[in-house]
């Protein structure tokens, strides 16, 4: 067991929590669009101060991938800045870029993998730490911190780094899809203006909120008649209800849209349109659906014309906007129009006969093919989107449908029209693209921020499940953390932010550090939740979380926790599964001042702990009450190993279907007292004592001291720590360490400080020594360079 | 945290404090101030009742000699109540505090002295 000084832990918890502050705040600057350039810059500045470095540099992958140009950096010699260093895979930078995780050189002396690169030696650096930037498919960099000196960074600092290039590299993806989606919406506006399409757009409740220029030539409306809770006004009585329908279903599922109906036409009469709504997302929430209606109109004309006559229908058919084609009984061309000659550049000769799906996009062509050979067995109607060639060579996508038509009864071959749906099928795939992106950066700024390894915490088991939400769906807000007070007591917390997507994310991060600072400082979890939501109420950002933050004593097994309006802890022990009821209190955000309670309870010997978020138990078809029973069965009395336990409340509890929201899982056990040894490492305060006394209290209990023995030996060790807490040299080096075994029938007490021993001063502290002398079978007091060790043996009866 | 509770009894001249709970550096001068205001210059003396007291570190036995010293100043008497069958008992005995105050099984014993 390795001795871990209790204020150098603190250091690294208050380090490590410094840094996720930083990221937190540098993945908030990306999230409220602070420029690439800026975001870089203040990186770089971020990583010099909190790293201690000589040099902190971004190195941006050149457009031929063969070059990294020095893009940002801080400590180099002017003139630097700018320049291109070689992306050779046996230097650094380079070697970095093909890496999914970040390097760590002590020295470069003694490294075997890699080479500093020219700049890197010239510079005389010994010791670096490397992380890339980007996915690996789409690598934007290289972000670098170096030292002239050896051994510079730790595992921590990497992480750190790595963080940090995550966020860099979240933004740069970032400052790509805003082009995208300037570029969309630039389209769109375009597309609004020249297509011969209607559009619209409707927002999140499906209210109108933009019709374009050729709707309202189209209906003869104005703008004010058409915004606001009008879907379906303009519709034809007959097929309004429908329309409704149809509507209402793809709303409720935010699918595609589609549905043929008679649109009110300037002048009073009607004409067929075919309106086609594809769902829209920014920032990874649904915001509503934009929607093209297209005229068909001449289509339904054709098909009442090519029953009247043959010959009425060719001249109605060359006028028309669209494409238009008849086949005979076997399905091969007889006719097309001078629009769909117009769309292929090519003769009518040419088009006849079975050649036409010559000019279907490859990939497209096999579908194509099959179903219409189906559907002309069948003799059904047939419809299809697929790309099909134009005469300057570019594939564009077109909605093709066909209708079987009879002559005097007998079946005598398809009529089909084809209208050109290019722009709309263009945008609703950059629209997927970018909500893509969206959801790819919000869940790599979420793992930046959650911990990468829980904390090892002496005398308590730990495991973690964190799950994203299925494809498709918003990353949301959801995290778990555990930490250990310097008191002994382990705090753990399992939130989760309203809202999801990028926003919700960095808020996360940013609650996740104010529970890290609070829970650090403060004993009652109602009063870490009070300050939490003070400082969130305080924000400039409006958030709201549910929370459940929990103290626990592992020695004890007393536990005390605060629910802000988050589903109750649940406890497995061999009496079964028990849900903690009590301590709650709204979400975190939501008023203020917030009241927030505390409930207490005792966890059994050997039982296990189950913290969640509703991901796991919520679901719209059933009741939360029946929900939480079904996770209390799955996880029955937690016989299994923590892993184990896990892995089988996920499977059992959301079988094998993909979670429609974020779960988090945070499950700990605490193991029983050791008889072996015990060590812990105390701030030198009065306070501390209580802690000392409870801790050996168990102990002794566990070795079966007697109540006497038990007293007299607690008393001893407390006097001697009370003499270290006296006498500590400065609040910051105020630590004492106490470590107590049990061997052969003898106590072994050691107890060591940073200060020097003092004899007799005063009758009391004289008095605490003679208790220390009189009650023990042997004392030992030795003066070291750095401080003061108090070894003490005291003989147990037999 | 540590906590100590005093009540306060008074039985004819005597004054009856009963400390539950731990004493240590913390909440040790705490202590002394309420023992001390609860003892007006009429009384004749002190009996304070340690059967609840689980803990006494040497800044809670100091204050018992500080304790008696005052009351001494004022002829009032400082008493313990403590069953040898105590934890506590080896240590106050070891530390000398019944040379300043009178060591009592029971209450009953106490106050009848």
């Amino acid at each position: 067991m390795q001795w871990r000084p209790a204020h150098r832990y603190r250091d690294e918890v208050a380090t490590r929590a410094r840094q996720q502050a930083v990221v937190a705040d540098l993945g908030q600057r990306a999230l409220s669009g602070l420029p690439l350039d800026e975001l870089i810059d203040q990186s770089v500045a971020a990583l010099m101060r909190e790293l201690g470095a000589d040099y902190v540099t971004v190195l941006e992958l050149t457009g031929d991938r063969r070059g990294l140009l020095i893009r940002a950096a801080q400590g180099l010699p002017e003139g630097v800045i700018g320049g291109v260093l070689p992306a050779s895979r046996d230097e650094l930078p380079g070697y970095t870029l093909d890496s999914d995780r970040p390097l760590l050189i002590d020295d470069f002396g003694s490294e075997t993998r890699v080479a500093p690169s020219p700049l890197q030696r010239d510079l005389d650096i010994v010791s670096a730490v490397a992380a890339p930037i980007g996915t690996p498919g789409g690598r934007f960099g290289v972000l670098g911190a170096s030292s002239r000196r050896t051994h510079s960074f730790g595992a921590d600092d990497a992480h750190f780094v790595q963080a940090t290039a995550n966020v860099i590299g979240a933004a740069a993806e970032r400052a790509r899809t805003d082009e995208l989606v300037r570029d969309s919406e630039a389209r769109f506006r375009e597309l609004a203006d020249t297509t011969p399409a209607l559009m619209w757009m409707t927002d999140a409740e499906g209210h109108v909120t933009f019709v374009n220029e050729g709707w309202l030539r189209f209906t003869g409306r104005t703008l004010e008649e058409e915004l606001g809770d009008t879907f379906a006004l303009s519709a034809h009585p007959d097929d309004r209800e429908g329309l409704l329908d149809a509507w209402r279903e793809s709303f409720a599922e935010r699918s595609e849209f589609r549905f043929e109906y008679r649109l009110l036409h300037r002048g009073g009469g009607y004409r067929w349109v075919l309106e086609v709504g594809a769902p829209r997302f920014a920032r990874g929430e649904f915001v509503g659906y934009v929607g093209t209606s297209t005229d068909i109109h001449e289509r339904k004309q054709m098909e009442d014309a090519l029953r009247e006559s043959e010959a009425s229908f060719r001249h109605l058919a060359d006028t028309a906007p669209v494409m238009i084609w008849t086949t005979d009984e076997r399905g091969l061309i007889t006719f097309v129009n001078a629009g769909w000659l117009r769309y292929t550049g090519t003769t009518l000769e040419e088009e006849l006969g079975p050649s036409w799906s010559l000019g279907v996009h490859p990939e497209d062509a096999p579908a194509v093919i099959s179903s219409w050979n189906e559907k002309l067995a069948a003799r059904e109607p047939w419809e299809l989107e697929y790309r099909l060639r134009g005469k300057g060579g570019d594939y564009r996508w077109i909605v093709d449908r066909g209708v079987p038509r009879y002559e005097g009864g007998r079946f005598a071959g398809y009529v089909g029209t084809a209208i050109d749906i290019h722009e709309r099928k263009t945008m609703e795939a950059r629209l997927r693209e970018v909500y893509e992106r969206e959801h790819t950066i919000a869940e790599t700024l979420q793992r930046s921020l959650l911990p990468e390894r829980l904390p090892r915490i002496e005398g308590l088991e730990i495991a973690a499940r964190y799950l994203p939400a299925g494809r498709g769906a918003a990353v949301g807000g959801d995290w778990y953390d555990a930490l250990e007070r310097a008191d002994g007591r382990v705090a753990l917390v399992v939130g989760d932010v309203v809202g999801h997507g990028l926003r919700a994310a960095a808020i996360m991060g940013q609650l996740r550090n104010a529970f890290r600072a609070y829970g650090l400082e403060e004993v009652s979890p109602a009063e870490v939740m009070a300050r939490v939501n003070r400082l969130v109420m305080t924000g400039e950002e409006e958030a709201m979380a549910t929370v459940l933050y929990l103290v626990l004593d592992r020695e004890t097994g007393e536990v005390t926790f605060a629910s802000a309006g988050h589903p109750p802890p649940l406890v497995l022990s061999s009496d079964g599964a028990r849900f903690l009821e009590g301590g709650r209190a709204v979400p975190v955000g939501a008023a203020e001042p917030g009241i927030f309670r505390e409930a207490t309870a005792v966890l059994p010997p050997g039982a296990s702990l189950l913290l969640y978020t509703d991901g796991l138990v919520e679901r719209r078809d059933t009741p939360l009450e029946q929900r939480l029973r079904e996770l209390a069965e799955a996880a029955g009395r937690g016989e299994d190993g923590l892993e184990a336990l896990c892995n089988k409340v996920l499977e059992r509890v959301l079988g094998q279907q993909e979670p429609i929201d974020d779960v988090a899982l945070l499950a700990v056990r605490p193991q029983p007292v050791s008889t072996g040894s015990m060590k812990l490492a105390l701030p030198a305060e009065p306070e501390s004592l209580s802690v000392l006394r409870r801790r050996l209290g168990r102990y002794l209990h566990a070795v079966e001291a007697s109540d006497e023995v038990a007293y007299e030996v607690t008393l001893t060790v407390c006097e001697a720590a009370g003499n270290a807490i006296e006498h500590a040299y400065g609040p910051m080096d105020a630590t004492f360490e106490v470590e107590i075994s049990f061997e052969n029938g003898t106590l072994l007490a050691v107890v060591r400080d940073r200060g020097s021993w003092r004899e007799r001063r005063g009758t009391h502290r004289g008095r605490g020594l003679k208790i220390i002398e009189g009650l023990m079978d042997d004392v030992e007091v030795s003066t070291e360079p750095d401080g003061t060790v108090i070894t003490m043996r005291r003989r147990l009866a037999a | 945290m540590t906590s100590a509770e005093v009540a306060i009894e008074r039985r004819g001249g005597t004054i009856v404090a009963h400390l539950s709970g731990e004493v240590d550096m913390t909440n040790a001068t705490r202590v002394r101030e309420e023992l001390l205001v609860s003892v007006p210059n009429d009384a004749l003396a002190l009996v304070v009742d340690l059967n609840g007291c689980r803990y006494l570190d040497s800044a809670a036995i100091e204050v018992l000699f500080d304790l008696a010293r005052r009351l001494g100043r004022r002829r009032q008497e400082l008493r313990l109540v403590l069953p040898q069958t105590s934890p506590l008992a080896r240590v106050l005995t070891f530390t000398d505090v019944q040379s300043v105050a009178g060591m009592h099984e029971t209450l009953d014993a106490a106050l009848s002295e």
